[in-house]
């Protein structure tokens, strides 16, 4: 226990899954508990206009023809020109408008609902805070004001042991094989297919960090390559053999 | 552009074994620090032995240490029960111990677009500790055998083997569906959380 540091866990169960929140050093019971009820109410809005398990979603209602994008709340455009962003940054690899069953920007939406959760506890007077959702990781600040934080990589053949440990000033987003079933979807030879059992990208926000994430898991190596040029991105790989493959500049945290 | 050349930086020790191909569903490997493990829907039912573990008893195993407090009492209690049941660990302390000590819960076997699963969660206290996929089958579909494989990482960072480090968090791989928010909804639900 002693090896752990957060010191205050809140949870939200929203988007088909628990979001945690940790607050670290926090000094402020009363901001903390507003901020978590802003965050919360965000994040099952967020769960409200997307969610494509929700049949009367306003998403689920675009998917089927049924209202146009300007019927819908306006941040759904807002998520889809950030798709489409994220979509030129990796070449296509990354393409919510290939998906079987019309466009569906799932693949952005856990991460930039996280990154816009935790917006909710800036200036909040804690050291730093990570949010988690369900292993898309968003943080800010430190366990302490003059510490980073660590992030472990779970292997993808069991989540009880890390593969890797990273130093995280950012974000950090994971994907792989178990999200087949979900999106890992190859928009090139239209198959559901992985190229790599697990995919990790770092930077700055969550919501590309996912997406290209999705788009390294499906593309391997070229995805690599092009997340290596894109400016506060790092990106990790590893294959079915066990073998890992990181860009120079990804934030391991080695012995 | 390129800033120099991407490189291979190591390799997961024996991870091409677990990854190859089954044909039935395998459970997460999680003998880390607790001995032989029998994989969840093993053949062989309500077997007491102490060697006999699940994912959850092995978080459990592994927090009793590090807190040190009690032992492997879950373990010994817990009945492992035959495949695809949703009872497939009994909330051993759930009614005598409301919010306190390690406590595991299942939900029910619910639909998803492959077939059905159920979601198991392991709490210490009101801290869940881990959400793992208790069963789940879909009439031989490789691609739920890759579910099957991963837990999502909804996990304390000390539930995790690899105690040499101080961590914060932990990412990995994650599986979200309709069917599996709601058996996580009623696995919640009986612990109270």
């Amino acid at each position: 226990m002693s090896q752990v540091d957060a010191s205050t866990r809140h949870l939200i169960d929203v988007m088909g899954t628990v979001v945690t929140v940790d607050l670290f050093e926090c000094h402020d019971d009363d901001g903390a508990r507003r901020a978590l009820e802003r965050a919360s109410a965000l994040l099952h809005d967020v769960d409200r206009v997307f969610s494509t398990y929700k049949d009367s979603s306003p998403v689920s209602r675009l998917r089927r023809g049924e209202v146009s994008l300007g019927e819908t709340p306006p941040q759904v455009a807002d998520v889809l020109d950030l798709c489409q962003r994220a979509k030129s940054l990796s070449a296509g690899w990354f393409d919510p408008w290939a998906l079987p069953g019309g466009v569906d920007p799932t693949g952005y939406v856990k991460g930039w609902a996280a990154q816009l959760a935790l917006g909710e506890f800036r200036g909040l007077a804690a050291s730093g805070v990570i949010v988690n959702a369900a292993g898309d990781i968003a943080t800010f600040g430190g366990p302490s004001p003059d510490a980073v934080f660590r992030t472990g990589i779970v292997r993808p053949d069991d989540s009880q042991r890390l593969a890797a440990v990273v130093e995280l000033r950012g974000c950090l987003a994971t994907s792989g094989e178990a999200q087949r079933g979900a999106h890992l979807f190859n928009p090139f030879t239209r198959e559901f297919s992985g190229a790599v059992a697990s995919a990790s990208v770092t930077g700055p926000d969550l919501g590309l960090c996912d997406a290209l994430a999705t788009a390294l898991s499906v593309g391997g190596h070229d995805v690599m390559v092009l997340i290596d040029n894109i400016g506060e991105y790092e990106a990790m790989t590893i294959d079915a053999t066990g073998s890992m493959r990181a860009t120079p500049g990804f934030p391991f945290v080695r012995d | 552009m390129k800033r120099t050349p991407i490189v291979a930086v190591g390799t997961v020790v024996g991870l091409a074994s677990v990854l190859s191909f089954h044909t039935s569903p395998v459970k997460l490997n999680l003998s880390a620090s607790a001995g032989p493990t029998t994989s969840l829907p093993a053949t062989t039912t309500t077997t007491k032995s102490s060697t006999t573990t699940s994912p959850a008893t092995t978080t459990t195993t592994k927090k009793s240490g590090t807190t040190g407090t009690t032992t492997v009492a879950p373990t010994t209690t817990t009945t492992t029960a035959a495949p695809t049941t949703t009872t497939t660990v009994q909330p051993t302390t759930t009614t005598t111990v409301a919010t306190t000590g390690i406590r595991t819960a299942t939900g029910p076997l619910v639909n998803y677009f492959y077939g059905q699963l159920s979601v198991k969660v392991t709490a210490n206290g009101k801290k869940i500790t881990a959400v793992t996929i208790a069963s789940i089958s879909d009439g031989g579909n490789p691609r739920s055998v890759q579910i099957d494989q991963y837990a999502i990482p909804v996990l304390e960072p000390e539930a995790v083997a690899a105690q040499s480090y101080s961590i914060q968090s932990v990412s990995g791989a994650s599986y979200t569906s309709a069917g599996f928010a709601m058996s996580l909804q009623y696995a919640l639900k009986k612990l109270g959380i």
